[in-house]
């Protein structure tokens, strides 16, 4: 059984990474324990409001790189740790079994070399999956400058593998993670998403990254604007077929003067997880969201944003709009869509109807007419003011955080 | 008139067939009381007449009597006032109505099934099972809804061959998957011997749930939002206390309950072996 301490320092040192979502994967438990949920399961939350859905843990924190922003960082006096495979596969059945995880996040400090903690990491899955035939969730981190050969040799067994970007521009790479270049990370990506493809082309039983690849950027530690963020946002989901791109706020834990000494606003990465959105459910492309040298406005969401400088396209008819137009109403989001889509088959849809179907129109109503009728405000220079105003103070919260579908939909009703 | 039914299947099927012409009727599995100047009346299930309601209804619309199961497992008290408008809007239109959400009748029934899938498909997290010198599993809960079996299929395909109890305190009865066969039992007090390693799992989880935390954000609205108090009770990580709330007080749980959970307690009269 793995010592506590051990697990506290390895634990500590893992939750910095916003990834925690256990969904994509539909493996079956074959003869063992656990399989795959494919919407994700949240089993806890903590204070911070996130939720515990994996075993977030690192292998070792003992790294030989040296990222300033990083607290395992070779130069950073922190007490290390080291697990070995058995105690993390021990740690993940027992917790799964009484259902505390839904699987294992496993992840590591460069710990000697690239391909030793890499060939750590593939071991622990393999044992997980032969020895102690664990079929629930597993996420591995990649990491950057290993063999190729250990890499697919990961993919057979994880659900779900990343390689963290972190800085999204190769100027900031080289400042901040000097032994990392965008090649160390884009290579293995495509490597992955090639063979992926391959197989699952061929159809062949057994599974390559159910769960595809996913990656996280720090925002904020460097002078990026969201405009160039989303750019390379929309280029990995697009080009790399990442399944999802994390934004995580920077928090200052290290004193280094190339780092800014202030918390990134929470808000900025809110802005940025609901362009992120848009961009993947709503059929926004990022041209119609931001220019490369800007940054999201903060005082309305990006689709207010949009919508504003789009008002040729309003008020549309709830009653006759097609879904893509529903979707482009600001505070209609894809639940509320299809509710009016299925209930105005039966009947022409009033305000009065859309208040009981629960459709928020805080913002919406600026923007439609149900049954020819418009409740909105007619002055159109004011409607930005009054759609700030509507804007919880809630709100910018950690939306990194939300990975479940509860949280999916709570976004999206919204939005 | 009001008619009382026993939260039954059959007895709600009977009692529609009286209630559904009467404009004015009031359906109801809540305690009777007496109402004063309304008539009121307990229907008991006529097994022959529910059985020929339902197949009415299933040629109506094939997916109704698992909405009417859902409708029944909801812990309101206006479950069957709830069903009893639905179905009657069913036998109105003479087809399914679910899409029709413009109707105060199908969205009602609609956000009151939500309400009991939610907290199933919740349950599915927030269960935690303590493990027995058997090897067994054991839960103890306490659903706002009667969701316990439609767990079982849920945590049997990922358990594989381990058997496993969810006992539900509130309502003092049991889901059961045995390693064969899966059934329900009445269940008031549960006795159970953990196995040795159980407490140092749970410190290991606790240790845990503590370090994965990051504490100069404080977000304990959204924490209670997805995770609300209620379901607290029962998690060896203590999220009360980590929160910063004061420990729970028990409000002087009815004898039986007392006996049947201290989940993290030092003395701890435990459940039982699992099995019937
Ligand atoms: S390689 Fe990873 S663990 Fe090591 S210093 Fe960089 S970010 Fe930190």
């Amino acid at each position: 059984m793995i010592a506590r301490e051990t697990l506290r320092i390895l634990t500590e040192s893992a939750k910095y990474d916003v990834s925690c979502s256990s969904s994509g994967s539909g493996r079956k438990n074959t003869g063992g324990i656990g399989n795959g949920m494919p919407d994700g399961c949240c089993h806890s939350f903590t204070p911070d409001g996130r939720c515990v859905s994996l075993l977030k843990i690192l292998m070792s924190n003992d790294c030989v790189f040296d990222c300033k922003y990083c607290m395992s960082r070779r130069s950073f006096g922190t007490p290390r740790a080291s697990a070995t495979p058995e105690e993390i596969c021990e740690l993940t059945v027992d917790f799964y079994k009484r259902n505390y995880i839904e699987g294992l996040f496993l992840s590591s400090a460069v710990h000697i070399s690239p391909d030793h903690t890499m060939e750590q990491l593939v071991r622990t899955v393999k044992l997980l999956r032969t020895k102690y035939q664990f079929h629930g969730y597993v996420h591995l981190k990649g990491i950057p400058r290993a063999d190729p050969l250990l890499v697919t040799e990961a993919a057979k067994y994880a659900d779900r593998m990343s390689y963290n970007m972190e800085l999204p521009s190769e100027k900031s790479l080289k400042l901040l993670a000097p032994q990392k270049d965008k090649e160390s990370l884009f290579v293995p990506m495509k490597q992955l998403q090639r063979e992926r493809t391959i197989f699952r082309g061929e159809k062949r039983r057994g599974f390559f990254l159910p769960a595809g690849q996913t990656t996280q950027m720090i925002v904020g530690a460097s002078p990026e604007r969201d405009g160039q963020i989303l750019r390379l946002t929309q280029s990995l989901y697009r080009a790399v077929g990442l399944k999802r791109v994390y934004y995580s706020s920077y928090t200052p834990v290290v004193d280094d003067p190339l780092l800014p000494s202030a918390q990134s606003p929470a808000l900025r990465e809110h802005r940025l997880y609901q362009a992120d959105w848009l961009l993947r459910f709503y059929g926004f492309d990022v041209a119609e969201l931001v220019p490369e040298d800007e940054d999201l406005p903060l005082d309305v969401d990006p689709k207010c944003a949009w919508a504003l400088r789009n008002l040729q396209y309003f008020p549309v008819e709830v009653n006759r709009a097609p879904l893509e137009m529903l979707l482009r109403v600001p505070g209609i989001g894809g639940k509320s869509a299809q509710k009016i889509l299925s209930a105005r088959r039966y009947t022409s849809l009033t305000f009065e109807h859309l208040r009981k179907m629960r459709v928020v129109l805080r913002r919406a109503r600026h923007f439609i007419t149900a049954g020819g009728k418009f409740c909105g405000e007619k002055n159109l220079l004011s409607v930005r003011g009054l759609l700030a105003a509507a804007e919880q103070p809630e709100q910018p919260q950690q939306l990194s955080l939300f990975d479940t579908p509860a949280a999916r939909s709570a976004l999206t009703g919204e939005l | 008139m009001i008619y009382f039914f026993d939260g039954s299947k059959d007895a709600f099927l009977t009692a529609f067939l009286l209630a559904y012409r009467d404009q004015n009727a009031v359906l109801t599995a809540g305690n009777r009381q007496l109402v004063l100047g309304q008539e009121s009346v307990f229907v008991s299930a006529d097994h022959e007449r529910a059985r020929r309601c339902e197949r009415r209804f299933t040629e109506l619309d094939a997916r109704c009597m698992h909405d009417l199961s859902l409708l029944l497992r909801s812990g309101e008290d206006g479950r069957g006032q709830i069903a009893l408008n639905y179905f009657r809007k069913i036998a109105e239109r003479g087809r399914p109505v679910r899409g029709e959400m413009a109707e105060d009748a199908v969205r009602e029934a609609s956000e009151c099934i939500r309400r009991v899938t939610l907290e199933a498909h919740r349950l599915k997290g927030f269960v935690r099972f303590m493990e027995s010198a058997s090897g067994a599993l054991y839960a103890p809960l306490a659903p706002d809804n009667d969701v316990c079996d439609l767990l079982i299929p849920h945590f049997r395909a990922r358990l594989g061959n381990i058997p496993f109890v969810l006992h539900d305190v509130r309502r003092g009865k049991a889901a059961v998957w045995d390693g064969t066969h899966a059934f329900k039992a009445p269940l008031t007090e549960a006795e159970i011997l953990l196995s040795a390693d159980e407490d140092k799992w749970q410190a290991l989880w606790r240790q845990y749930y503590a370090s994965v935390n990051i504490p100069s954000r404080k977000r304990i609205r959204q924490m209670k939002g997805y995770m609300p108090v209620r379901y607290w009770k029962f998690m060896p990580e203590n999220p009360s206390a980590a929160a910063g709330d004061l420990p729970m007080q028990r409000a002087a749980p009815p004898a039986e309950q007392d006996g049947a959970l201290h989940p993290h307690g030092s003395s701890r009269p435990l459940p039982p072996p699992p099995g019937r």
